[in-house]
C-alpha cells in the first residue's frame, strides 16, 4: 500500500466521508415522516376516537400541522411529517387532555413510534 | 522528596489546565442541556444531557450551507498561503536591492488593523468583480505576512548547498521551491496551515461586508444570524458555538504534530 495512502490527512478525512455518507444512507431509508403511538386513559385502556394533535417547531414557537382520530385499539398514525421538533397532544371527549409530549428527532421526517403512550387524566368509564 | 516535588509540580500545572478548560467545558456542558448558561447554583455536571441541540442548529438556519461556504473559502485561503507565502518567504532569503526597506515595508503593515484598510480593500474586491464571491471572500486572507516570515526563517534554515546542488541539476526557482524547500519545511507548511484555516474561518467582518446573499454567508455570519432569532442564552445557541469550533480544532489536531515540531525546533536550534 502506498505511504500517502497511510497518511492521517487521507485517513481520517476518508473515515469522515464514509461515516457521512452511512448516514446519509440510513437517513434516506428512515425518513418517510410518519410518527405513530397510541393514546391510554388513566388506568391505561386504550381511548377510541380521541382526537390527537400534531404540533411542528419553528423557532421558538409550536404551529399546529395535522389532526388526526385513534383507532379502536387507541393507535393513531400520522404521515407527511417534514419536522425535526414535534409535540404531540391527545384529547377525549370527558378524559380531558394529555401532557404536550415533545418528540425531538434526529433528522427531518425521521420515523418514529412512541415508546410511551399518551394518557388521558381521567379513567374510562 | 524528588518525586514529592514532581507530584507538586503536576498538581499545579494539573489545576492550571483545569481552570484553562473550565470555559470550554461549560460551553460543552451547555451545548447538551437545556440549561441556561448563567444558572445560578452552576452544576458542574450536565443534568438530563443529550444531542438534540446540535439536531436544531442544523435545520433552524441553512448551517449545511454555511459550513460548505465556509470550508470552500478556508480551502481556498490555506491554497493561496502555501502558494503565495512560500514564494515572498524564499524570495526574502535572497539578497536584493532594498532588501532592508521590503521587510521594514511588511513588517509596518503587520501594525496596521485590517479594520482601517477595509475600505480600499472593498473597493479593489468590488473593482476586480468579486463581490459575494467565494474568491473575493478568501481575498484579503490569501498571504499574511506572519506566515511569509514563517516561510523565511524555515527556508534560511536549508543549508545552500542543497540549493546551489539543486540549481546545478538544473532545477529552475518554482522546481526549487516545490521539490526541495517545501518537503523540507513540514513545521512552516503546518504553522500556515493551521494559522490561515483559523484565521479565514473565525472572520466575520470581511464576510460581513462583502456578502450580498445569504446563501454566501459563513459561519461566524450564520452564528449572529441565529443569534438573532434565538435571543437567549441556552443550549442551542452554545451547540453552534461547539459546531463552529469543531473543524478549526480537528484541523489543529491533525496537523499539530508538525506545528509543535516546528516550535520545538526553533527553541533548541545552536
Amino acid at each position: 500500500m502506498p505511504a500517502w495512502l497511510k497518511s492521517r490527512w487521507v485517513v481520517v478525512p476518508l473515515a469522515i466521508a464514509l461515516t457521512a455518507l452511512a448516514w446519509n444512507a440510513y437517513v434516506v431509508v428512515n425518513a418517510g415522516g410518519t410518527v405513530d403511538g397510541r393514546v391510554v386513559d388513566a388506568a391505561g385502556q386504550p381511548v377510541p376516537d380521541a382526537s390527537v394533535i400534531l404540533l411542528e417547531r419553528h423557532f421558538v414557537m409550536h404551529n399546529e400541522r395535522q389532526r388526526t382520530r385513534t383507532d379502536d385499539g387507541g393507535y393513531f398514525h400520522f404521515s407527511g411529517n417534514d419536522n425535526h421538533s414535534l409535540q404531540l397532544e391527545a384529547e377525549a371527549t370527558g378524559l380531558g387532555r394529555s401532557e404536550r409530549r415533545v418528540v425531538r428527532l434526529w433528522f427531518r421526517a425521521q420515523n418514529v413510534r412512541l415508546t410511551e403512550p399518551l394518557r388521558l387524566p381521567i379513567r374510562l368509564p | 522528596m524528588s518525586r514529592r516535588r514532581t507530584y507538586l509540580r503536576h498538581s499545579v500545572l494539573i489545576g492550571i489546565c483545569a481552570a484553562m478548560l473550565l470555559p470550554f467545558y461549560w460551553v460543552l456542558k451547555t451545548a447538551v442541556t437545556n440549561e441556561n448558561i448563567y444558572a445560578y447554583p452552576p452544576r458542574l455536571l450536565p443534568e438530563n444531557p443529550h444531542l438534540f441541540n446540535f439536531v436544531d442548529v442544523w435545520y433552524f438556519i441553512p448551517f449545511p450551507r454555511y459550513l460548505m461556504n465556509s470550508l470552500i473559502v478556508s480551502a481556498l485561503v490555506v491554497a493561496g498561503n502555501i502558494a503565495f507565502n512560500a514564494m515572498a518567504g524564499y524570495a526574502l532569503t535572497k539578497s536584493f536591492p532594498a532588501k532592508r526597506a521590503v521587510l521594514l515595508l511588511f513588517l509596518s503593515c503587520m501594525l496596521i488593523p485590517f479594520q482601517a484598510t477595509i475600505i480600499p480593500a472593498y473597493l479593489i474586491t468590488s473593482q476586480l468583480g468579486l463581490l459575494n464571491s467565494y474568491l473575493g471572500l478568501a481575498l484579503p486572507l490569501l498571504s499574511t505576512i506572519v506566515c511569509i516570515f514563517v516561510f523565511k526563517a524555515a527556508f534560511e534554515a536549508v543549508p545552500q548547498s542543497l540549493i546551489d546542488a539543486a540549481r546545478i541539476d538544473g532545477l529552475s526557482e518554482w522546481r526549487i521551491i516545490l521539490r526541495v524547500l517545501l518537503p523540507l519545511s513540514k513545521a512552516a507548511i503546518a504553522t500556515n496551515v493551521v494559522l490561515a484555516f483559523i484565521w479565514s474561518w473565525n472572520a466575520f467582518l470581511w464576510p460581513l461586508i462583502i456578502t450580498r446573499e445569504p446563501t454566501m454567508q459563513t459561519l461566524p455570519l450564520g452564528l449572529a444570524r441565529f443569534l438573532s432569532y434565538l435571543e437567549d442564552t441556552t443550549g442551542a445557541l452554545y451547540a453552534f458555538a461547539v459546531m463552529v469550533l469543531a473543524p478549526s480544532i480537528f484541523v489543529f489536531l491533525m496537523a499539530q504534530k508538525e506545528f509543535i515540531r516546528g516550535l520545538a525546533s526553533g527553541a533548541t536550534k545552536g
